[in-house]
């Protein structure tokens, strides 16, 4: 690959993430600085993107709506999706839909640290316990 | 005894423990009181949390997520401007502690093979500018990664003791989150937070090193929320 090519391919990225601040703003925030074509969007806004000219394992990625900020995180990637990115599939859902069981259920983010989150709770009887003074018969 | 009325009056239990809990709940020593009952709120708090005690968190509670989520965590409002200045000051702070965090290598068992593949260039933490410092006096976070026996608990205990504020844990794998494995042991603690006060939990015997590093990216977030300059004008 020539160095002109190179320069070709920083033009691409450039473009593609809509002029120099764009591209700025993007690498700021994900730490991302590839071009690639858009796979599919799910339905939390996430984006899939594909590009062989990177090599296996960095071809395809996920870049995450602004509604996330920099809060984005692993598990707001739904199961359909997470099979293609890990590469356990080559189809994407958006090309082949898995079929939808009636058992599946909705995808859930990691709710931890925020105030949706799991709180355990005891399920036994306290092993200490205060007495109750018997009542006088007067 | 005035007191027994005013106190069931002024504290209702949550209904749904009462139903989990039976004719059990007059035994349970921590009964969970309602700060506030609105009828509204609740409705929305109940199709939407899957947790039992919604109304924790309730005063701190976030609002829905809007079209581009800032990067600060304390969006207003703020009753005057030195309040708006230090939470500036405390986003820049908590950037700061987020992005070099410098974790004391505690290995005890075989989870400290996962955390040195951690370490590796594969899952290559430094790119998060997490690196190991083999001294309490210079880290921030120390990661318990194994079992955590009885002879060893003084020494971590002193560890975390020599460790400078603010400072971390992560408990990682089974054995340092409640034993795991050697649970029933005589020689174990059951769990490091029997000793020490953890922060983020990394289930999993052993964790895989993306495991450790989705809980170091945890206690990031768990960083950028914290408030130490605030906590220090309020005071």
């Amino acid at each position: 690959m020539s160095l002109l090519q190179k320069f070709a391919n920083i033009g691409k990225v450039i473009k593609q993430n809509n002029g120099i601040v764009g591209t700025y703003l993007k690498l700021f925030r994900i730490d991302a600085f590839k071009w690639g074509d858009l796979v599919g969007e799910d339905k939390y806004g996430n984006k899939y993107y594909q590009n062989n000219y990177y090599f296996y394992g960095r071809n395809r990625w996920v870049e995450f709506p602004l509604s996330v900020g920099h809060d984005y995180d692993a598990s707001q990637i739904p199961a359909e999706w997470h099979r293609w990115l890990q590469y356990i599939c080559d189809e994407p859902p958006s090309q082949l839909p898995l079929p939808k069981r009636k058992w599946m259920a909705d995808h859930v983010e990691n709710l931890s640290g925020t105030d949706r989150c799991y709180v355990p709770y005891s399920t036994t009887r306290p092993k200490i316990e205060a007495w109750v003074p018997p009542k006088r018969n007067s | 005894m005035a007191t027994i009325p005013v106190l069931r009056l002024s504290g209702s239990f949550n209904r749904q423990l009462s139903t989990l809990f039976g004719r059990q709940l007059g035994t349970t020593s921590a009964p969970i009181q309602r700060t506030h009952t609105n009828k509204k709120d609740d409705n929305v708090l109940k199709s939407t949390s899957s947790a039992l005690v919604p109304y924790r968190n309730q005063s701190t509670d976030v609002a829905p997520a809007p079209e581009k989520k800032p990067y600060s965590p304390f969006q207003g409002p703020f009753s005057s401007k030195a309040e708006y200045a230090l939470t500036r000051l405390d986003d820049l702070l908590n950037w700061g502690r987020k992005s070099s965090m410098w974790p004391m290598t505690f290995g005890l068992a075989c989870c400290a093979v996962e955390m040195m593949h951690f370490a590796g260039p594969r899952y290559d933490m430094d790119r998060f500018g997490v690196v190991f410092r083999a001294s309490p006096r210079q880290s921030d976070v120390l990661i318990v990664a194994g079992t955590l026996t009885n002879k060893m608990a003084p020494a971590l205990r002193k560890i975390y003791d020599q460790m400078p504020e603010p400072r971390w844990v992560i408990s990682m794998g089974s054995c340092a989150n409640g034993g795991g494995y050697y649970h029933y042991s005589y020689a174990v603690v059951r769990g490091c937070d029997r000793v020490i006060p953890v922060d983020i939990y990394v289930p999993g015997c052993p964790p895989t090193a993306e495991a450790l590093l989705y809980g170091v990216l945890q206690l990031q977030k768990k960083i950028k929320r914290m408030s130490t300059m605030q906590i220090w004008y309020r005071k």
